[in-house]
């Protein structure tokens, strides 16, 4: 009886000093709720697909050892700091609706009580969303939206791992000025003023928009001269008078801003009045969804899209070809800019909670200040991720960079993206000018 | 006087109805007393604001049975005054939502006047192209924004401030737009039964016949178009204080003014209770099938297809709306 009682005293007094020593939240946390904010239905519904299955992704590796991969959280089951707590993705559909979204939001955070929230690939719908989370003081990344604006109003609450808007103009306008300087691979010097004409058509939502306004601010720094710029409605069913115009102002160079199903409409309608620019390039997003390649197969090669992740990456990144393989398993497609950006997204909240060891928001927020991931450690080919703690915009990424990829048909016969900017990562000579449709 | 004892003067109703309606109000008033989740109190407060716009709607779509497409731009009229005003020159809601009201009557006797020349679908197609063009200006007037919108921001304000309606809690949002909606249902009561009411109807029924008893029809149009977009705009100004961010694209799109007039249409177009009903038919069931199926059980988009049949179901069924089926079923009991 001596014996049992001696036993269950020691028994007590470890798990007595455990109690001290351990934080209590590391050991009461057993799963960290993330809401997941994406477009799953509607016209960007393809993109709300691609980014899911790349969250998902990014919590299956989190949750799981996946010792090859080299990443810190590929190494440990669920979150380390936390005892171990598995990520627990809750998904909500904001259809593209900034009041659903902020709706959603209060729905995540006051009933479902998580502890972070990643999204809305929207940038509409991330800035309602980040505004009721900076209200409530809950942790916001996100991923994949990329209005400047977003992290220019001072908020607390809120992270951005992707590069904006800002950088990837700039990157299409750096690229033009290579043209004309022989910087392009397989292109002779370009004289400037066969590329001098511009025109430009974005979706009229805050991410369209705010790109339409920054090709008119980069058209006149680089000295090039925007002819016609549009804004229309994704939702439009019909885009007939918006490629008139655009053709009537006989541009050389044609730029777009467009989800999916507006994207692909769009060349569509070129296809269909014989526009023929000798450049069209896309702000990523429709014009980088594995539908836009599929639905209009090989009448897309020679188009121009920004983006942070092409497949070519798995060519210069062991890591990214190793996440490519299980994207692939999981979906049939390769990874694309936007599951990505959804992977880099869940993967920067993982090490944020690392970080911080808690789940108490003042904890994550201090983590997220302070954070640094490796590049190495990324499956997009970005310096890293290290957040703007001071100065114009409170939470952007400032180690992020962007690609321009060319879609050309490869020996096998399909259609695929070859990087062609920056120019010293080029993986394909570009095809300059557009063949036509 | 007489009007506000006609407002309060339901006795024409049968008692069953004001039983039923007076339980819900007190539902309503209680509601936040009892738990309840968020998603609970949001899909409430967007009910109330629907049913706010169903009455406006019911003034000139229903007693009037003028089919009004465009009562979007009347959202987005009340929505960026008061948006502007408080962001530029932090005017409280309270004033600069009657402003709002105010913008919203002016614009609407400037394309009334010759919207109501036009009849049945003509007049419809015109009241949409109207919003739509606003909308369009809207969207290229950097003012107000632009397409981008204007945002109230979270952090300049520090809530609760009755004064600017910037709220941390949904109860305090629910309270204000309750007082609105009981207010709207007195004014709704009033108005049925105010002169301007009897001469819509006798409109509605026949144009030629009210004309020839006196009515100035294109005059009693105007006027009652009038208060049907100062109960929207109201309404618009609201959802800017509610949201905190608004833009053409999401606050006047086409979607909105549909949605206005189908509350309406499918609760019961020119009955009382019929935007009431439409609003409290469809909001929840828009909110919780996309929660029950689209989110929790994954079939994304399965929600839609619902909400749409139910829809067809009811329009067939009964074409005057869930109020025609009740007065249906009442008049066969009552033969």
């Amino acid at each position: 009886m001596k014996s049992v009682l001696r036993t269950g005293m020691v028994v007590l007094s470890v798990l007595a000093i455990i109690g001290f020593i351990v934080p209590s939240n590391a050991l009461a946390v057993e799963e960290i709720k993330i809401g997941v904010i994406y477009p799953l239905t509607g016209g960007a519904a393809a993109a709300g697909r691609e980014l899911r299955a790349g969250a998902e992704l990014a919590a299956k590796i989190a949750n799981n050892v996946m010792a090859d991969l080299p990443m810190t959280m590929a190494q440990n089951k669920g979150v380390k700091s936390l005892g171990g707590a598995r990520i627990k993705l809750i998904f909500k559909d904001h259809e593209g609706n900034p009041t659903l979204g902020a709706d959603l939001a209060k729905k995540l955070i006051l009933d479902d009580k998580v502890d972070g929230i990643l999204g809305c690939y929207f940038s509409s719908v991330s800035k309602t969303v980040s505004a009721v989370c900076e209200q409530h003081g809950i942790p916001m990344i996100n991923g994949s939206s990329t209005s400047p604006a977003l992290t220019q109003r001072g908020f607390k609450w809120f992270w951005r791992t992707t590069p904006h808007d800002k950088w990837f103009t700039k990157d299409l306008f750096e690229l033009l000025v290579g043209l004309t300087k022989g910087k392009v691979q397989g292109v002779k010097a370009v004289p400037k003023k066969e590329i001098i004409n511009l025109a430009s058509a974005c979706e009229k939502t805050e991410w369209g928009s705010h790109v339409s306004g920054l090709i008119k601010e980069f058209a006149k720094e680089y000295d090039f001269k925007l002819k016609k710029s549009l804004l229309y409605a994704a939702k439009s069913a019909d885009l007939s008078s918006e490629v008139r115009s655009l053709k009537a102002s006989r541009a050389d160079v044609m730029l777009f801003a467009s989800y999916t199903s507006d994207a692909i409409l769009m060349v569509k309608t070129l296809k269909a009045q014989k526009a023929h620019p000798k450049i069209i390039w896309g702000q990523d997003a429709g014009f980088e969804k594995p539908e836009f390649r599929s639905t209009l197969g090989d009448s897309i090669s020679g188009i121009l899209t920004r983006t942070v992740f092409l497949p070519k990456v798995v060519e210069i990144k062991k890591l990214a070809g190793q996440v490519n393989k299980l994207y692939k398993e999981k979906t049939g497609n390769d990874l694309g800019g936007a599951s990505a950006r959804a992977f880099t997204g869940l993967q920067t909240w993982v090490a944020v909670l690392e970080k911080a060891g808690s789940t108490k928001p003042a904890d994550i927020q201090a983590a997220a200040n302070a954070l640094y991931i490796p590049g190495k450690e990324l499956v997009v080919p970005w310096q890293g991720i290290k957040f703007s703690t001071s100065g114009d915009e409170l939470g952007q990424n400032v180690l992020g960079s962007g690609l321009i990829g060319q879609y050309q048909k490869g020996k096998d016969g399909k259609i695929g993206l070859e990087i062609v900017y920056p120019f010293d990562v080029s993986s394909a000579d570009m095809i300059f000018p557009f063949a036509g449709f | 006087m007489e009007a506000v004892r006609n407002a309060l003067d339901f006795s024409d109703f049968p008692r069953l109805d004001l039983i039923v309606a007076g339980s819900v109000g007190i539902a309503f008033i209680i509601f936040p007393l009892f738990p309840h989740s968020s998603f609970a109190m949001s899909t409430m407060i967007q009910f109330l604001m629907f049913s706010l716009y169903g009455m406006g709607w019911n003034t000139i779509g229903g007693y009037g049975g003028q089919v009004d497409l465009g009562k979007a731009q009347y959202v987005g009229i009340g929505a960026y005054t008061t948006a502007v005003m408080l962001i530029l020159w932090d005017v409280p809601f309270w004033v600069s939502m009657p402003i709002g009201m105010f913008f919203s009557v002016v614009w609407s006797f400037i394309i009334g006047y010759p919207l109501f020349r036009l009849k049945g679908h003509y007049f419809a197609i015109a009241t949409i192209a109207t919003s739509l063009v606003l909308k369009d200006i809207f969207e290229v007037w950097d003012f107000v924004g632009a397409a981008r919108g204007l945002e109230i921001s979270p952090i300049k304000y520090h809530p609760p401030d009755f004064l600017r309606l910037i709220f941390k809690e949904d109860v305090y949002y629910f309270y204000v737009i309750l007082g609105f909606f009981f207010i709207g249902i007195l004014y709704m009561n009033w108005f049925r039964k105010s002169r301007l009411g009897f001469q819509l109807r006798s409109i509605k029924d026949n144009e030629d016949v009210a004309r020839s008893l006196g009515i100035n029809v294109h005059w009693a149009k105007v006027k009652t178009y009038a208060i049907a977009t100062a109960f929207v705009s109201m309404v618009g100004s609201f959802h800017a204080c509610y949201i905190k961010s608004i833009e053409p694209e999401d606050t006047m799109s086409l979607d909105i003014s549909i949605l206005i007039a189908l509350m309406a249409m499918l609760g019961g177009a020119g009955s009382l209770w019929g935007p009431i009903i439409g609003a409290g038919i469809l909001i929840p069931l828009k909110s919780y099938l996309k929660e029950w199926l689209g989110a929790q059980a994954g079939m994304v988009g399965i929600d839609l297809i619902l909400y749409a049949l139910i829809i067809m179901v009811i329009s067939a069924f009964e074409p005057r709306g869930v109020w025609g089926i009740v007065e249906k079923i009442r008049r066969r009991k009552r033969s």
